[in-house]
């Protein structure tokens, strides 16, 4: 640019040379008020107006104020010339903010350019909008990013770049971008070949899938696959390697996505994320002497025992982070002790044993005096993390003593830390109370007035506690200087209980009021207030006093300060008052005790550490901390994304409709929230929800529809093998056997078209995984090559009866995205086996399962077949292809077939179960009886076994 | 996600400011901030530093974590200001892989590359951070997107202006990207920092 500027050059080279600022300033002023006048003139090639737009860039750079030069830049991005077009660009996405008005006068012309067949000019265009897009761009643009998002014609660089921009805009203006819809189509593209495109898209699903976890969930198995390439097979473009790890930050952020959702129930997905957790584990091993190659290995590592911890605190995986983590807080690198230290935090923050942690307690202390105060942050977070009722004495001592010195930065911090945890894990009341008087001694301008507050509520509510607290009160304020919080507490807790220690020496009333009153007047007027509060109380109980005080209120009647003086002369009159007046007794009567409440203390460190854009996975405290705040994350989640979705709710068949258990939830919601706004700072992180039905139900994935799909369906329902799905792109088929409660299913996925199927996903939904657990053998591949067909096993377990099949999901990019839902042929009568019964076995066993409700019975209309006959082959076939034994010669009448079986259930044990069909060809009515001895499997077979009978098929 | 990419010499002097985050007051004070929690830390401290003496510029939320990861380079800081969502040390691979790019670009990069070439500069950084977000850490990549569009502003150039000096068709680009200092030595003799 330089060569092609000069005038730009000169000015540059100008403002180097200036020796002081002034002169910097000046010419950079007389520069200004040039342009300015040219741009007054108007009249300037496209040339000029890139030249002087370039001076106001630079100028803007220093960080000087520019008030001009957003027309011209507004019109240089129109521009055909890419050069101009470029500064055009730049000098919007640095002079002007999401806000700025100057933006709406560029949406067209970005819309233009965006249209544009031309990657470069795409390129620019979705940059300006990453940089400052708002509300008006989110609304008029988004549906153009995401269409360069997901076309094929795309190349890498605009998908990349799109999926950031739709990343943007989406942080920005969430309501203006249907995610949830978006959702698999989005989370397809992680399967891109390129490994920079796969990056910038997971940043994307990332931040979408926190707040939809349901539509998003297939990206989890993307995840896994992904790393398993990375990681396992180590299959990536060698120019991804940096300095010879596989591309670190996409792993970071795998590794990290996978810590959003709850640990995946599929021991096809089990295994292998355990395999490359523990392949991550293994490389660590070897330090090298790179150090860049340290870095991005260390970085991986510690997203990786993140999610360790993430997945189940007891598995030996976190066994052998513990013990790296304890060999990297005695790191001499400062980087690895500082993340050595915070992912430690992380690990106490959910194991249910400190154990391994309180080993390294020594380590950790004298982290608190590191030289820098980097790993001294994360040293007390750890320490506030892993204390317990064991430590507490010792750590809270610790802080105790490291808060004297600590830097002012983190006193307050500190303080309501240490406040936490004494209230927390006190073991005597003594103790608390020693504890907190000694922090608002040696930090009383960080102590906020919630921790004073909770002193005296506590003390108010333990009757053990007042004597000794107002002794060690009265001690504290004998001390030269206190502090202003101190005197606060001294006040009200001497009030109303100093009548408790005034018989004993040293603490007489006149003593009591000498030291307290000596302290007043260097206070401010609120704890004045409060004094003269205390005082009017001491009246009631120590009439010795009585004149000494009435002095005082005598004196305050005549401050300027009016809520000062309002209560000296009400205290005043009070006072005054003859002796034998009830009046004052019952004013100062002794305070009850407090409603029991929420820690205001938590309220308060949880509002500070309120939510990053990309929440995080765990905060700083205990376990049941962490348990809490997921518990209500998911429950406020939940509830939003049914606000968000009522259509879907409404539409999907198979799901109840929960709508009145959102609702009540609401209610609950709100009133927990009412009852913690007394302590008026509680935000609602601590309300978590009762379990509402709301939260247990998963709403199902919505089937694909079809007539066929039915007819397969049905049809498979009694036969083993047979076509599932079929269209014009793909076949599916099954091949399935059953051995009491357990089945293995093959479904066999053929592609029909000449390209392949690219980014393929199978994952199955059961509706109640305690009834039914149906999960594949090994990770489906995520290509299919054309006309070729692949098989994927499933295992199928019964545990308990249950009524709804398993719903496969398969989808796949063919050109566009396809998703296929479908019902597995799963049901009840799969897993029957068939048992023989002579006459009177059967019906003596008939007679004693008896009617209803253990009988289910149904007439229902029936075909018959061509020559006006009943169709006896196809019924029994229906039936004792729902694995019922045919049992001959035991109703006299042919036509009528009866039936038994027995239904294997791993753990409600085996359910027993009869069938009668009557079939009348007069009034093409057939009677079906089925007696068991639970009502619900007979129920349930009946509905299984009406269905094909009375359908009319080609058998 | 990252809140501004700075980059400063060792007298405080900016030589580079990005904010992906609307600021709430003016930038010169925040880099002063920065400036004066940074210069101080000698090299043996680690690269992180929690600031959340930097909240209040922002105009984040409150309660939000702001974490400063700097690396330094010679007479130059490398400064990324990010929140509690990114990796410590990934930011840190992010600060390598933006100066080696920069390398790329200027063949050996020095300070006066990034004063000369501030656009040049931004556009490299935007193919790497593109709203506050990664968009691609590969160099190879970087470097070849760069290359197109400084070719194709090249072009337009040329074809606007075919008499101009000094921009060969199709010459080595580095070229072009030299700092001109040929003719510019002598007025900055004996200028210091500024």
């Amino acid at each position: 640019m330089a060569t092609s500027m000069r005038g730009l050059t000169q000015f540059i080279a100008d403002i180097r040379g200036a020796r002081v600022r002034e002169l910097e300033e000046k010419r950079i002023n007389k520069e200004m008020a040039n342009i300015r006048k040219k741009f007054k003139d108007g009249n300037l090639d496209g040339y000029q107006k890139k030249k002087y737009v370039s001076k106001i860039v630079f100028t803007y750079i220093l960080g000087y104020k520019v008030d001009v030069g957003h027309m011209e830049a507004v019109n240089l991005i129109s521009s055909y010339k890419y050069s101009e077009k470029q500064i055009g660009y730049l000098a919007v996405t640095l002079l002007m903010h999401e806000n700025s008005d100057f933006l709406r006068l560029v949406v067209n012309s970005i819309k233009k350019d965006l249209d544009e067949n031309n990657e470069i000019t795409n390129c620019l265009a979705l940059h300006a909008i990453a940089n400052v897009g708002g509300q008006e761009m989110a609304e008029a643009l988004s549906e153009d990013v995401h269409r360069l998002l997901i076309s094929p014609t795309s190349g890498s660089m605009v998908k990349k770049k799109a999926a950031l921009t739709l990343l943007r805009l989406y942080r920005k203006h969430p309501d203006v971008i249907p995610a949830a819809e978006w959702a698999l189509r989005i989370v397809a593209i992680m399967d891109d070949v390129d490994l920079g495109v796969v990056n910038c898209v997971t940043s994307l699903v990332m931040a979408m899938a926190q707040d939809n976890l349901d539509p998003f969930a297939v990206c989890c198995h993307k995840a896994v696959d992904r790393l398993n390439k990375l990681v396992i097979e180590r299959e990536y473009s060698a120019t991804y390697s940096y300095y010879k790890v596989p591309s670190p930050w996409l792993q970071v952020k795998l590794l990290r996505l996978l810590q959003y959702y709850p640990p995946s129930e599929d021991p096809a997905i089990r295994t292998v994320l355990h395999q490359v957790l523990q392949t991550i584990m293994n490389n660590s091993a070897e330090q090298s002497r790179n150090v860049q190659h340290n870095n991005a290995q260390n970085a991986v590592l510690f997203e990786a025992i993140g999610l360790a911890i993430h997945l189940d605190t007891n598995s030996p995986l976190v066994g052998t982070a513990a013990v790296l983590l304890a060999r990297f807080i005695s790191s001499k690198e400062t980087n690895v002790r500082y993340l050595g230290l915070d992912t430690m935090a992380h690990l106490a923050a959910r194991v249910d044993s400190l154990d391994s942690i309180k080993k390294h307690q020594g380590t950790i202390v004298l982290s608190l005096r590191d030289k820098d105060i980097s790993v001294r942050r994360r040293a007390l977070d750890l320490l506030y993390s892993m204390c317990d009722v064991d430590n507490a004495e010792l750590i809270v001592g610790e802080l105790l003593q490291y808060l004297k010195v600590a830097d002012y930065g983190l006193r307050e911090e500190m303080v309501l830390k240490i406040a936490i945890l004494t209230e927390k894990y006190a073991s005597s009341y003594k103790w608390y109370v020693d504890t907190i008087l000694q922090l608002i001694s040696a930090a009383g301008d960080h102590v906020g007035d919630e921790v004073w507050f909770r002193v005296v509520q506590i003390t108010t509510n333990t009757e053990d506690l007042q004597e000794y607290a107002a002794k060690v009160v009265f001690e504290h304020l004998r001390t030269p200087s206190c502090h202003e919080s101190l005197i606060k507490v001294g006040g009200y807790v001497l009030g109303e209980y100093g009548h408790l220690i005034a018989n004993e020496p040293g603490y007489s009333p006149a003593e009591q009021f000498t030291i307290l009153h000596s302290k007043s007047q260097f206070c401010t007027a609120p704890t004045r207030a409060l004094l003269l509060s205390t005082y009017i109380k001491w009246v009631n109980v120590f009439p010795e006093i009585k004149p000494q005080l009435l002095a005082v209120f005598e004196r305050y009647r005549h401050v300027l300060d009016s809520e000062l003086q309002q209560r000296a002369c009400e205290f005043f009159a009070l006072a005054s008052r003859p002796d034998d007046d009830e009046l004052l007794q019952n004013i100062c009567e002794e305070m009850p005790p407090f409603p029991p409440r929420e820690s205001a203390l938590l309220g308060r460190l949880n509002r500070k550490l309120g939510d990053t854009e990309d929440k995080r996975t765990w905060i700083h405290g205990g376990k049941e901390a962490n348990l809490d705040r997921e518990a209500t994350r998911r429950g406020t989640l939940r509830r939003r994304t049914e606000n968000a979705l009522p259509d879907a709710n409404i539409s999907n068949g198979n799901v109840p409709s929960n709508g009145t258990g959102a609702e009540e939830a609401d209610i609950l919601s709100s009133l927990a929230g009412l009852d913690l706004s007394s302590s008026s700072m509680t935000p609602d992180i601590h309300a978590p929800l009762p379990p509402t039905p709301t939260e247990v139900k998963q709403p199902g994935p919505l089937l694909t529809h079809g007539e066929n799909i039915d007819r397969w369906f049905d049809k498979l329902c009694y036969t083993n093998d047979g076509v599932l799905y079929e269209d014009v792109q793909i076949q599916m088929g099954i091949k399935s056997e059953y051995h009491n409660h357990l089945g293995r299913v093959a479904i066999y996925i053929g592609n029909k078209i000449d390209a392949p199927f690219t980014s393929f996903t199978a994952t199955v939904h059961v509706n109640d995984p305690e009834a039914l657990t149906v999960s594949f053998a090994k990770l489906p591949p995520s290509t299919i090559a054309p006309r070729t067909q692949i098989q994927q096993l499933l295992h199928v377990e019964c545990k308990k009866m249950f009524t709804k099949p398993p719903i496969v999901t398969i989808s796949f990019l063919a050109g566009s995205h396809q998703t296929i839902v479908i019902r597995l042929p799963i049901i009840t009568t799969k897993f029957f086996e068939n048992v023989k019964l002579g006459q009177s076995d059967f019906f003596e066993r008939w007679k004693l399962i008896g009617g209803p409700p253990r009988e289910a019975q149904v007439v229902i209309p029936i075909e018959l077949s061509a020559t006006g006959h009943i169709d006896i082959v196809k019924n029994k076939k229906i039936v004792s292809g729902h694995r019922f034994g045919l049992l001959d010669d035991i109703d006299p009448n042919p036509n009528n077939l009866v039936a038994a079986g027995v239904l294997h259930l791993s753990q409600a044990g085996k359910v027993g179960c009869l069938l009668r069909l009557e079939p009348n060809r007069e009034a093409k009515l057939c009677r079906l009886t089925v007696r068991s001895t639970s009502e619900e499997v007979a129920a349930e077979v009946l509905k299984l076994l009406q269905l094909p009978l009375r359908r009319e098929s080609n058998l | 996600m990252i809140h501004s990419v700075l980059i400063f010499n060792t007298s405080g002097v900016p030589r580079l400011t990005k904010f992906y985050t609307p600021l709430r007051s003016e930038s010169q004070p925040l880099i002063r901030k920065i400036f004066s929690l940074i210069s101080p830390r000698p090299a043996s401290l680690c690269n992180f530093l929690d600031a959340p003496e930097l909240q209040s510029f922002l105009g984040s939320k409150i309660g939000e974590e702001v974490r400063v990861v700097y690396r330094n380079y010679a007479t130059l800081y490398f400064v990324f200001v990010v929140d509690g969502a990114e990796s410590e040390l990934g930011i840190l691979d992010l600060i390598q892989v933006f100066v080696e790019s920069l390398d790329r670009a200027f063949e050996n990069v020095c300070e006066l590359d990034l004063v000369f070439h501030f656009d040049d500069v931004h556009h490299i950084l935007g193919e790497l951070i593109q709203g506050g977000l990664v968009l691609e850490t590969n160099v190879d990549e970087i470097s070849e997107a760069v290359q197109t569009s400084q070719q194709t502003r090249k072009e337009s150039f040329m074809t606007a202006n075919p008499l101009a000096l000094g921009v060969g068709a199709g010459g080595p680009r580095s070229s072009t990207l030299q700092t001109p200092l040929g003719w510019l030595t002598n007025k900055l003799t004996g200028v210091g920092a500024r």
